[in-house]
């Protein structure tokens, strides 16, 4: 049943479900891996060296450096014009490249048309698996990496991701990329296995195998592609062997099988796999490094003296196609300053607060935020200057651990591990170690470090929105922007929050709270904004503005 | 004129198709790949039902678009239903889709075998038209008639009928959709039934258009359906008309003026020149980002 072809195509399966992988990993569908592999194929049939004159092994060296140039080549100049599309478009996007290439291929002279070309065969088992070890060791080390928690984070919650400081964008076409560069590796590697490298090879039903293949095996854990392949290649080699040689029972069991995989193994097979994740005793590295948490390991943010503006408001206006949500509001944030936003609902404070954070553009006005214009800077750059927020919809990277989604958070604070990580440098453990002991400090300060390990979606709703603040908090904000941080808390909750976030502006901090509770916000607030129909009706302290007759009418409408 | 006419002809079986496609896609947001099984599987059978049922090939239609809306239950309740408030419902639902198609198109092949069907040679009229110098069948005509008649009607059904607000209140919402004493269940899996009948009659007209009915016909019109209802707007029915119209047209003048070897590129280059420029298709709207 194991005969060296099976063995070296579990190896050449697995490594083009790797490719798709790069790209689900990070939340992203895309179909035109097929495409790569074909570019790459022929690219490097037609430019590497001929393996009888120079060997076997120099040749198919060459032959996979080329190819995975190509790959990533095709990778970016798709990747670019199509990376703002999502879901299904990018899906589509993408497997019409792969078509048009394989149209291209089936009709251009050079290339052999249907037949294709013949290619000398020089892949081993052995070498095939050497290249899928490669590939494999990649996703393994670069997944508890800053760059692989990124683009978990990106696939969970693109927005919020944006809003820790990660450049979406970026990591996008780097995932992107990556799959483009894997799937030339395949590409080479087929051509030089089956001997002919021709335009069926690599068409819509390849893609589909490949992704399949990936679905089956588990886009999370880094082992799930090669169980996939396995899966998946054995299954017909198994049918073989038990005589079941009808033509169409072995599509159909291969059909019943992925849909049983499917439906009852969420995740895949390697979807039981646990996630292990050292919860560091903060207790004892707080003995060894320094009470107050100077870590070297960690960027240092400097943040604006007490006092200082941090936000400066002219003017600001926001249209909804002619409905006013935020009209002409100026107003200041300083340092150190507790600040009170409310109003009824539908007065337009997560608009205002939007504006802030980078998320909507204004119609007009400015929005001065920490040294950038917010709404024409991308926002992880207004995340970048020290901008940190919670949202009134918890949005947490739901299938992430709590310390995961602060680690996250961390981000901005946090230094590059990668590439030391696929070297194996100590430096690299150190940082890692630095950035978990700093997340798991974030998540002791709100109290929730028995929880480290829970997974966000599966926390209560009162957690959720502590560990929202946790994960804010981690980036090392010099503004922190709440909103609503105690719907749906109840009083003693409600409590423990207020005084965490009044310590938050004792430290220095820059708070702006959005809330409901009204007794929370006079309890704690330095200053009150109340925002009525999109306008400021009042501002002060909190004892002056809840005598407001103008206030006292938004709330709880005229004396009739 | 001829050449416009074919790709008329062609371009309403597209049409036909992409408005099925379009249809779940719109009110489910979820891509069924196993509708292009669906309309393997309808060629065959509207072939059969011809063949050896003997009915004339326009009672064939109706028969073959029950066994579609059964075959899109089916589909419905294995591959989509099981994944309701999954979170991966998206990926994984395409994916159960595929193995669906694959089990279908298997059942297709131990019934039918691999090689390709044909109708009766007297199955169809001989009748034919001059329409301003081209030279029209009345199949041709009745393959037209068919396509326009149900999208024009599906149009009406969703945007007028009880049902269509139904679908159109769980395209919004869902959760609200339920709260308001919409069955949820019975409207997603009328959605599926009245898709996979629409497939099932592009799939039965496809197959008296060219006289053959293939086990790959799907997979080759399965990418033609989706730059369709990416050109017209995802989930857009209008769209997915004026789409289909227009890839049909297109094709044709392509293979005239360019050669057929290229025909298969226009469905592409639209596809692409779509998605660069107005990436929510010619009649999608845009849907706002949620904070």
């Amino acid at each position: 049943m194991l005969t060296e072809s099976t063995v070296t195509f579990i190896a050449l399966g697995a490594i083009f479900a790797f490719s798709f992988y790069a790209v689900l990993n990070a939340g992203q569908l895309s179909l035109g891996q097929a495409g790569f592999a074909s570019v790459a194929a022929y690219t490097s049939v037609l430019v590497a060296p001929d393996p009888d004159v120079v060997g076997d092994v120099p040749a198919l060296l060459v032959a996979l450096a080329i190819g995975m140039t190509a790959g990533a080549t095709a990778a970016v100049v798709l990747g670019l014009p199509t990376m703002h599309l999502r879901g299904v478009f990018l899906a589509i996007a993408t497997l019409g490249f792969a078509e048009a290439v394989r149209i291209f291929v089936l009709n251009a002279e050079w290339t052999g048309g249907a037949q294709g070309m013949s290619v000398p065969k020089v892949v081993t088992p052995a070498i095939a698996w050497i290249v899928l070890a490669v590939v494999a060791y990649w996703f393994w080390r670069s997944a508890p990496t800053r760059y692989g928690r990124a683009l978990e984070a990106i696939r969970e919650d693109e927005l919020a991701a944006g809003a820790m400081g990660i450049d979406v964008g970026r990591h996008r076409l780097g995932a992107f990329v990556t799959a483009g560069a894997v799937a030339g590796l395949y590409g080479v590697l087929w051509a030089y296995t089956v001997r002919l490298v021709g335009p069926a090879d690599f068409g819509f039903t390849a893609a589909i195998d490949g992704l399949v293949t990936a679905m089956v095996g588990g886009t999370t854990v880094f082992v799930g592609p090669v169980l996939g392949s396995t899966f998946l290649t054995l299954v017909p080699e198994i049918q073989r062997a038990l005589g079941v040689e009808a033509g169409w029972i072995r599509p159909f069991v291969a059909g019943l099988l992925l849909l049983v995989v499917i439906l009852f193994l969420p995740g895949g097979l390697a979807g039981r796999i646990p996630r292990r994740l050292r919860v560091p005793d903060i207790a004892a590295d707080a003995d060894s490094g320094g009470a107050d948490g100077e870590h070297p390991e960690l960027r240092t943010r400097v943040h604006a003296p007490r006092g200082d503006v941090v936000v400066r408001l002219t003017g600001l206006s926001k249209d909804y196609g002619g409905v006013h949500a935020v009209r002409d509001v100026d107003l200041e944030i300083h340092s150190g300053e507790l600040l009170g936003l409310i109003g009824p609902n539908g007065a337009g404070k997560t608009t205002l607060v939007n504006m802030i954070s980078g998320l909507v553009p204004p119609s007009w006005g400015e929005a001065s935020v920490l040294g950038v214009t917010a709404g024409r800077t991308p926002v992880h750059r207004v995340a970048a200057a020290g901008v940190s927020r919670t949202f009134q919809h918890s949005k947490l990277f739901g299938r992430l651990s709590a310390l995961e989604n602060v680690l996250v958070g961390g981000h901005l604070v946090t230094r590059p591990t990668l590439v030391r990580r696929l070297l194996w440098l100590p430096s690299a453990r150190r940082d890692e170690r630095a950035a978990l002991t700093h997340a798991a400090r974030c998540l002791d300060r709100v109290g929730m470090l028995d929880a480290a390990t829970t997974r966000a979606n599966a926390l209560s709703y009162g957690d959720q929105r502590r560990l929202e603040i946790a994960r804010a908090l981690a980036a090392d904000p010099s503004l922190l922007i709440l909103d609503e941080p105690a719907a749906g808390m109840n009083q003693v909750e409600a409590g423990e929050l207020a005084r965490l976030i009044r310590s938050l502006a004792d430290d220095g901090l820059a708070v702006l709270l959005i809330e409901h509770n009204v007794g929370l916000v006079r309890q704690i607030c330095d200053r009150v904004v109340v925002l009525d129909f999109g306008e400021v009706i009042a501002s002060g302290v909190p004892s002056d503005v809840a005598a407001d007759p103008r206030v006292v009418e938004a709330y709880l409408g005229t004396e009739a | 004129m001829q050449q416009l006419l074919n790709g008329l002809f062609i371009g309403s079986i597209y049409a036909l198709f992409a408005v099925g496609f379009a249809l779940v896609f719109g009110i489910l947001d979820r891509l069924n790949l196993a509708h292009p099984a669906v309309f393997a599987a309808s060629a065959f059978i509207g072939i059969e039902l011809v063949t050896v049922g003997g009915l004339p090939f326009w009672a064939a239609l109706p028969a073959v678009a029950v066994v579609g809306a059964l075959l899109g239950l089916i589909v419905e309740r294995v591959a989509f239903r099981p994944l309701k408030g999954r979170p991966d419902a998206h990926f994984a639902g395409l994916i159960s889709s595929i193995a669906v198609a694959g089990m279908l198109i298997a059942l297709l092949q131990w019934r039918y075998g691999a090689e390709t069907r044909r109708f009766p040679a007297d199955a169809f009229p001989a009748t034919r038209f001059d329409v301003l110098g081209a030279q029209v069948t009345l199949l041709q005509v009745v393959i037209v008639a068919v396509c326009l008649t149900l999208v024009v009607g599906l149009t009406w059904l969703v945007a007028r009928s009880r049902l269509g607000r139904g679908m159109r209140a769980v395209a919004e919402n869902p959760t609200a959709a339920r709260v308001l004493g919409v069955n949820v269940d019975r409207v997603t899996a009328t959605t599926f039934a009245i898709s996979a009948a629409l497939g099932a009659v592009a799939g039965a007209l496809f197959a008296m258009n060219v006289n053959s009915a293939q086990l790959g016909m799907g997979s080759a019109i399965e990418l033609k359906g989706l730059a369709v209802i990416v050109v017209g707007g995802m989930g857009s029915l209008p769209g997915a008309l004026v789409g289909g119209l227009l890839l049909g047209v297109s094709e044709v003048f392509a293979v005239q003026y360019l050669g057929s070897a290229w025909r298969d590129l226009i469905a592409f280059a639209l596809l692409f020149g779509i998605l660069l420029l107005r990436p929510q298709g010619l009649f999608g709207g845009r849907r706002a980002r949620q904070v």
